[in-house]
């Protein structure tokens, strides 16, 4: 099945755009990783996928709170330098979202990918990442607009993340929303 | 599950709590009395932690008392009406006290404004707590003439009060109508878990032993992180409760989340009340924190992750209680 199907209208050209999955996303549903981590009725399935990224937001963007809140100010008195060991947690909670994340694709690769918002996400980690690197490597002496930069992106990611429950159009390959 | 009973244990501590909070907080104005004033705050805020629970066993008991003869659907849903109306009053004074608990404790100072606003809201909270008891009262012990089918006829303050009280039905509906409203209190849920483990997290993690060269005292200054996350987390916790009441009262997971709130309030308590905090309140950088200090901080570490975790596996036990 081809990734975008056009329908031409007469001398009207393009008048819809139809988006569907493409073929590997079918097999990478049907295979057993897939299938179990999403159909299993165990509590280490799906959910215990959802409670590992859960854990890894909690500590990444808590993490990322705290350093946000006083690189903007808040708290003057709290020294800044040795909060540089909180990026311990901070990419503790990244790591263990990204491997939680890669299972929770593989349970439901159709939903993610077929998803503009997913890439938004993506983009947003990306450019998160980036930030928090500018601020582990300068800090103490950290730009206030930094700060605020990183803590809007990684508002969005978790905003994204959240938004993508709402947002996709297939379920599954070839069954929509 | 028989929320029945639970209700019926839960549902006199929001309207004998606040009587006392009023009297003692009243009783302070009197005198030069901190203790007084303190005690006062100390009741409406755990009062308040209390009520959560007794509003939501409220939802169970309903399904469990609908299946019985002779009960008025009509006088459950004013007694629930009455309930959704008074719990953002009871909330808002255990948030209030819970500010003016914090700023006293930074300034050391009395402020009469700010105990004036938590007197009157604690008074409003009182009368419609007792709205709330008489009229669940009436659902067991209804008055002559208002079996199941009559019409309620309401009387002197009841009337005014009723004007107020929405409807349940209304109220949940208005919470799943747009599937952008949920996702925007789910969203606004996670942040405030976020903003609540970040600095509840960095001042355990202190206490036990993590990043020593970091004073006690400044780190401390980052709870008002936390208790915004805290007010956040309640508002759109109890919000989206109000918009699936079965669904959440059915949910093994979802009692286990509140069990453990519940012990973060003790374990708050603990922390600030039996003098441990006062004996980590001035540790320098580098410094050791007493063995008992390092217990409640870990223990209220892990009562967050538990938190966290049972709110996660909602959806997993959806339907694995009975009313």
């Amino acid at each position: 099945m081809p990734f975008v199907a056009f329908v031409v209208d007469g001398a009207f050209g393009i008048t819809n755009v139809q988006l569907s999955a493409p073929e590997f996303l079918n097999t990478l549903e049907r295979s057993g990783l897939s299938t179990w981590i999403r159909e299993s009725e165990s509590a280490f399935a799906y959910y215990f996928v959802l409670v590992v990224h859960n854990i890894g937001l909690a500590l990444l963007v808590g993490a990322c709170g705290v350093l946000g809140a006083r690189l903007l100010g808040f708290v003057p008195e709290l020294p800044v330098a040795p909060l540089r060991r909180y990026f311990r947690f901070v990419w503790a909670g990244f790591w263990l979202n990204v491997v939680s994340g890669v299972f929770l694709l593989i349970a439901y690769p159709t939903k993610a990918l077929t998803n503009p918002v997913f890439y938004i996400k993506l983009v947003l980690i990306a450019l998160g990442v980036v930030a928090l690197k500018r601020i582990e490597r300068s800090i103490p002496q950290v730009e206030r607009s930094l700060a605020l930069w990183m803590l809007g992106l990684w508002v969005g990611v978790l905003t994204a993340g959240r938004a993508l429950a709402y947002t996709a159009t297939y379920l599954l390959y070839g069954k929509g929303t | 599950m028989n929320f029945d009973h639970l209700h019926l244990l839960l549902n006199h501590v929001p309207i004998i709590g606040f009587f006392v909070g009023v009297g003692l907080l009243l009783a302070s104005f009197t005198g030069t009395n901190d203790d007084l004033r303190r005690s006062a705050l100390i009741v409406f805020a755990a009062v308040a932690l209390l009520t959560i629970p007794t509003f939501v066993s409220g939802v169970g008991a309903d399904r469990s008392i609908a299946r019985e003869p002779g009960i008025s659907e009509a006088l459950v849903r004013r007694h629930e009406g009455a309930a959704m109306l008074g719990l953002w009053f009871v909330i808002a004074t255990g948030a209030a006290a819970l500010t003016a608990l914090w700023r006293s404790r930074r300034t050391g100072g009395k402020p009469r404004g700010t105990l004036t606003v938590i007197l009157l809201l604690a008074i409003v909270a009182s009368i419609l707590m007792g709205r709330t008891g008489n009229t669940g009262g009436d659902i067991r012990h209804p008055q002559p003439g208002t079996g199941p089918g009559a019409a309620i006829t309401e009387s002197g303050i009841g009337s005014i009060i009723h004007l107020f009280e929405p409807s349940p039905d209304g109220f949940t509906n208005l919470m799943v109508a747009n599937k952008w409203w949920w996702a925007t209190m789910m969203v606004m849920h996670f942040v405030g878990l976020s903003l609540i483990i970040g600095a509840i997290g960095a001042i355990n993690l202190r206490i036990i032993g993590f990043a020593k060269e970091i004073p006690f005292g400044p780190l401390h200054r980052l709870l008002p992180l936390a208790m915004a996350g805290l007010a956040i987390n309640v508002v759109t916790g109890m919000l989206a409760f109000i918009g699936m009441p079965a669904y959440y009262a059915a949910d093994i997971a979802f009692w286990f989340k509140l069990g453990a709130l519940m012990l973060l309030g003790l374990n708050v308590a603990v922390f600030y009340l039996t003098g441990i905090f006062h004996r980590v309140e001035r540790l320098g950088p580098g410094e050791d924190a007493a063995f008992s200090a390092k217990i409640v901080a870990a223990s209220s570490l892990l009562l967050w992750f538990a938190v966290i975790i049972s709110g996660r596996y909602i959806q997993h036990f959806e339907d694995s209680l009975r009313f």
